[in-house]
């Protein structure tokens, strides 16, 4: 019944969209090869550590790499990446995982990914398994021009190939926000055919405009990191986890000057304000993660969750309810596993902390004993009084 | 032609047969603007010239630190005076130096090799023009005692694929060893250290220490030859059973064959993706440390651009050498080319008051210098002999230069080489820093330009137009002679159609001759085949020789095939039959010409500044005489003067008189010019005799036509 009880709450506290932030993913792709863009490897690199640090996990994370320049012969520090000429942060660390490198850095793969249309072969690790509930980052970088993005020196992404993955992903409700940023020249035109609903985008340049690399570093003898990425960096390196920091915040802390470009922004397709969405609901995320003991588990649950919400259903008295209700038996398995935080993010503060408490307390004989303790000082304090 | 002319009359003629009907018509004015036009267009190319950029974007020169320390210079200078010592020692037999080089390099963990090579003297090859030098000719009169032995010291990079090679060059001498070549190993040992250990090689290393007591060349090319294109059978086994002498070559490796170090075999590392030669002036230039960049390989082939680009940055921006590119000193003083400067430079300030955005004058002293440049990159490149060791590189596709290095001041000062030292060495580390990290072979910039300084180039895009423009009144006007030649006969009235199908093939008589003469000009060029087996001749005799025969086959050949022509020619087409000659011989030299701008432009831009105005202008000197009009009499004196100044020895003369200098020069320079040229394989050699000297004999022939 409580829970029953703070459902209807969340419904009616609920934003217009209709429905919840759930959870975030990361693509971060490098497209270009060749050791001359050891840059494009460390922007990309950089932002995959950014984006892990902030709370999106390993597994929510599609990195692609066009070229391993780690293993590059021309590499002064074999095996290590580094995003400035002070060496103090190797990139290519432990816990890397690549799921895209070398030639399978690909426009078809790229839109593979996005569009979720993958052979049965592919592993999971190497698919986006967003839902309508996630918010998705997407980082490019590598060398652009008049819309088209270029691939492994072979082959372009084109503005209408982008436009109309995303517009696919909306379709398949793939996700419930999605920020697109580019580092590339004239990355403002890769923007130009978005229609999709909920896409925010922001490039490096705007047409006719190149992106310039940050710095050299003189001892690997190549530049090291692109100036738009480089300054994004250094706004996140402020921040933690549990920063509110708005977008808005993030897109006004690029000086034209500084990054030699006028970083463009396209938010007509945006519904909300970026003063009110903090950075962390795209890169970083919302979400504790759950620890399962076995890999298939979330399967089991996803058919027990069902049938329990429907119970709920048939005592629900509201429309909207059904909406989300419905919406959660769509969702992938770790939605029904987390309705619980659901509700944490959406209600208000009282009905959280009360649900919290009731959630931690283990068992029903636990919280009989806890309210025998909790009565005792009532009992001294009424007897006090009678006295 | 003719039939052309008939069709004009038709009203419905397509545009483009219009415009070619009105410019063969007013043939004399289009020849005479288009020549002007091109030696004007010839005269702005140092206007025109761009700055050169580094195109491939992989390069990246200059991005990394130097590495290069006192350490390894220090190394450098101890293995310098090592070297030196050697000499001293006056008991030591030459090998002793390669033993200690050798030994140098086997410290470095270097794989270590010397190859034996038995030098090729040059020799007349017609069949191998336009063919590299193959490898069945090796040796065939190298005698036993004299072979020379490289040192190769090859360091494998430590992550690299192995497919992919730089190769180091410094040519040396081991029976008289100069402080110039110790300091140019020097510097080469000091990089060749330093890439020992360092992790970022993607390319292996090659230093070849060539052997140049036979010439720097020969050295090179022999063990490239080796490198490339291996015989696995023949040299060795010959070798084994006729010379004996091959016990100091094997003695050479006892010390070292104990350590395991050091090969038998002949060791290969990659492909070459570029070769550098290093070299070191002794005399220095009193100013400033300068390098002196050679490019030009054989038949006018040039290392890409970008080549010269990176050393020209590195050397400008990173190691403040001053760098140079050959000029023809006699140009900068000259007056007329100063004033020509002076008139572009208030041309371009004209022109900039009208507008602003046109920016092409320069200042004159520039011109000047530019013009000097182009000049000599056009003369090298046309003479189409290398300018050093790094041609043998350009035969197997490789790109490769020589630099020069020259220090201010004597380099007897152990304190003053070791900074000279770090100097070279760190422009050298660089370069090799920059090659390596390309990806392909160089092919983004330019393969075909001149330099107008080591910073200034004019593509093939640009220098084609003068060229184009000098050649293009060829077949207008040749047309335009076959035209009036086949119009104006038949006035006759009782000319059968017979007469007429004869007349039509008339021309084929003129071919006919200019086809002797070609023969002539094919014979003329074997002649040296011949003369150079006769012994003991000076030069001058061999000259003097060469032009007995050549005038003796000349003659030969007009007995024998040129008989028929003169029977043919009958009085009433006198008149006609010199015009229809010009045409032909026009047409061939038109040919020539373009076929040899192919092969080496250069060449035929020079060639075509040369044969063009008396192709132009050739006529029978008796009908102008006979005309006695002042424009009849001038025409006739230019013909004349031209008709001199075409003839190959005295152009040959005229033009080593301008660009060097007419002091010492004797007719026997010229025998000495054209055995360099054969001996290089150039296509100039090639041109001058089956193109230019036919060309130049039929002028004559048109001027002395009897009329």
């Amino acid at each position: 019944m409580l829970i029953f009880l703070s459902f209807s709450a969340a419904c009616s506290s609920a934003s217009s969209d209709a429905t919840m932030h759930t959870n975030n993913w990361a693509v971060l792709v490098c497209t270009s090869r060749f050791w001359f863009n050891y840059r494009h490897m460390a922007n990309t690199l950089s932002l995959y550590r950014t984006v892990k640090r902030l709370g999106i996990p390993d597994e929510r994370i599609i990195l692609m790499l066009a070229d391993d320049m780690a293993c590059n012969a021309r590499n002064k520090y074999p095996a290590q990446v580094f995003n400035n000429e002070n060496h103090r942060l190797n990139l290519y660390g432990d816990n890397v995982e690549v799921d895209y490198r070398g030639y399978e850095v690909t426009v078809e793969n790229f839109l593979r990914v996005l569009t979720g249309r993958h052979e049965t072969a592919v592993p999971r690790s190497k698919r986006l398994l967003s839902d309508e509930g996630s918010h998705i980052l997407l980082y490019m970088t590598g060398h652009g021009g008049d819309e088209f993005l270029k691939f492994q020196d072979s082959e372009e992404l084109q503005s209408h190939d982008l436009a109309d993955a995303v517009k696919q992903m909306k379709e398949k409700r793939r996700f419930k926000e999605l920020l697109i940023m580019v580092d590339t020249c004239q990355a403002s035109t890769l923007f130009s055919q978005l229609h999709s609903p909920g896409v925010l985008a922001i490039g490096s340049s705007m047409k006719g405009e190149n992106s310039y690399s940050h710095h050299l570093d003189s001892d690997v003898g190549v530049s090291v990191v692109d100036r738009f990425t480089f300054y994004t960096l250094a706004f996140f390196e402020r921040l933690n986890m549990y920063d509110n920091a708005s977008l808005s915040s993030l897109f006004n802390s690029y000086n034209p000057n500084l990054l030699m470009s006028t970083a463009y922004y396209r938010m007509d397709l945006y519904q909300r304000h970026l003063d009110e969405v903090p950075v962390t609901n795209f890169f970083g995320s919302v979400m504790k993660t759950i620890h399962t003991d076995s890999a298939y588990r979330s399967g089991s649950n996803k058919k027990v969750g069902p049938a329990k919400t429907k119970m709920s259903l048939e005592q629900s008295i509201s429309d909207s309810d059904r909406i989300i209700l419905r919406n959660s038996d769509e969702e992938g398995p770790f939605n029904n596993l987390s309705v619980e935080e659901y509700l944490r993010d959406s209600v208000g503060q009282i009905w959280s902390a009360i649900f919290s408490n009731v959630n931690t307390f283990e068992s029903i004989d636990a919280f009989v004993c806890y309210g025998l303790i909790l009565m005792l000082p009532l009992l001294i304090f009424s007897t006090w009084l009678s006295k | 032609m003719g039939a052309n002319e008939n069709s004009s009359a038709k009203p419905r003629v397509r545009p483009i047969v219009r415009i070619g009907i009105f410019l063969i018509s007013h043939s004399n004015i289009v020849s005479l603007i288009c020549f002007l036009a091109g030696v004007l267009a010839l005269l702005l190319l140092p206007v025109l010239a761009k700055n050169t950029y580094i195109s491939e974007n992989a390069l990246m020169p200059g991005s990394a630190n130097n590495m290069l320390s006192t350490h390894q210079v220090s190394d450098a200078s101890k293995f310098i005076k090592d070297l030196t010592d050697l000499e001293f020692r006056s008991t030591t037999s030459p090998i002793e130096s390669q033993k200690l080089i050798a030994q140098y390099m086997s410290a470095l963990d270097a794989e270590v090799t010397f190859h034996k090579f038995y030098p090729q003297f040059s020799q007349f090859h017609p069949p191998h023009f336009f063919t590299s030098s193959d490898s069945g000719l090796i040796a065939e009169n190298g005698t036993c005692s004299s072979f020379g032995i490289n040192t190769i010291g090859i360091i494998r990079a430590p992550r690299g694929d192995g497919k992919e090679a730089i190769v180091l060059v410094t040519p040396y001498n081991p029976n008289k060893v100069g402080l110039g070549e110790a300091v140019s190993l020097g510097i080469a040992y000091s990089v060749f250290s330093l890439l020992s250990h360092v992790t970022w090689l993607a390319k292996d290393i090659v230093w070849l220490v060539a052997d140049s007591q036979y010439g720097e060349y020969p050295a090179v090319a022999a063990w490239l030859r080796e490198y490339q294109a291996p015989v696995f059978h023949r040299v060795d086994e010959i070798n084994r059973e006729t010379c004996n002498a091959s016990t100091t070559f094997n003695e050479l490796g006892q010390g070292l064959y104990l350590d395991g170090k050091l090969n038998s075999d002949f060791r290969r590392a990659g492909t070459m993706a570029a070769a550098l030669v290093i070299k070191v002036a002794e005399q220095g230039n009193q100013y400033e440390d300068s390098l002196n960049i050679y490019a030009e390989a054989s038949n006018g082939q040039m290392p890409n651009l970008d080549l010269i680009n990176i050393v020209n940055y590195l050397a400008v921006h990173k190691q403040g050498l001053r760098i140079k590119v050959k000029k023809m000193w006699s140009l900068l003083d000259s007056r007329w080319l100063n004033a020509l400067g002076v008139i572009f430079e208030s041309l371009g300030k004209i022109a900039r008051s009208l507008n602003p955005q046109w920016k092409f004058g320069i200042p004159a002293t520039e011109y000047v210098e530019g013009a000097a440049t182009l000049a000599s990159s056009l003369y090298y490149q046309g003479l189409g002999v290398p300018t050093g060791p790094h041609g043998a590189f350009r035969d197997y596709q490789v790109d490769a230069i020589t630099l020069e290095i020259s220090p201010k001041v004597s380099l007897t000062k152990v304190i003053r080489r070791d900074e000279f030292i770090l100097r070279g060495g760190r422009l050298i580390e660089g370069v090799i820093r920059s090659i390596n990290n390309l990806l392909e072979k160089f092919h983004q910039s330019f393969f075909l330009y001149l330099l107008t300084s080591p910073s200034k180039f004019v593509s093939v895009g640009v220098y084609m137009i003068p060229f184009a423009l000098l050649v293009a009144p060829l077949p207008i006007l040749a047309a335009y002679l076959h035209a009036n030649a086949s119009n104006s006969t038949p006035q006759i009235p009782s000319a059968s159609e017979v007469d007429v199908r004869h007349k039509s093939w008339k021309w084929l008589n003129s071919a006919r001759k200019v086809l002797v003469t070609h023969l002539w000009g094919v014979v003329v060029s074997l002649l040296p085949l011949v003369l150079c087996r006769i012994p003991n001749t000076t030069l001058t005799l061999n000259f003097v020789l060469w032009g007995l025969l050549s005038a003796f086959s000349l003659l030969i050949l007009y007995l024998i095939l040129g008989c028929p022509i003169f029977e043919a020619a009958g009085s009433q087409h006198e008149k006609n039959k010199w015009a229809s000659l010009k045409s032909v011989t026009i047409s061939t030299t038109f040919i020539g010409l373009s076929l040899m701008s192919v092969i080496n432009f250069a060449t035929a831009e020079i060639g075509a500044l040369l044969i063009v105005p008396i192709c132009l202008l050739a006529r029978p000197l008796k009908l102008d005489i006979q005309a006695r009009s002042w424009r009849t009499l001038l025409r006739a004196s230019c013909n004349i003067a031209l008709g001199f100044v075409v003839f190959p020895p005295i152009s040959f003369v005229l033009l080593t008189g301008a660009f060097e200098d007419f002091y010492g020069i004797n007719v026997g320079d010229y025998w000495n010019w054209v055995e360099s040229l054969w001996a290089w394989n150039s296509a100039t050699y090639l041109y001058v005799g089956v193109v230019h000297l036919p060309c130049w004999a039929l002028c004559i022939h048109i001027l002395f036509h009897p009329c």
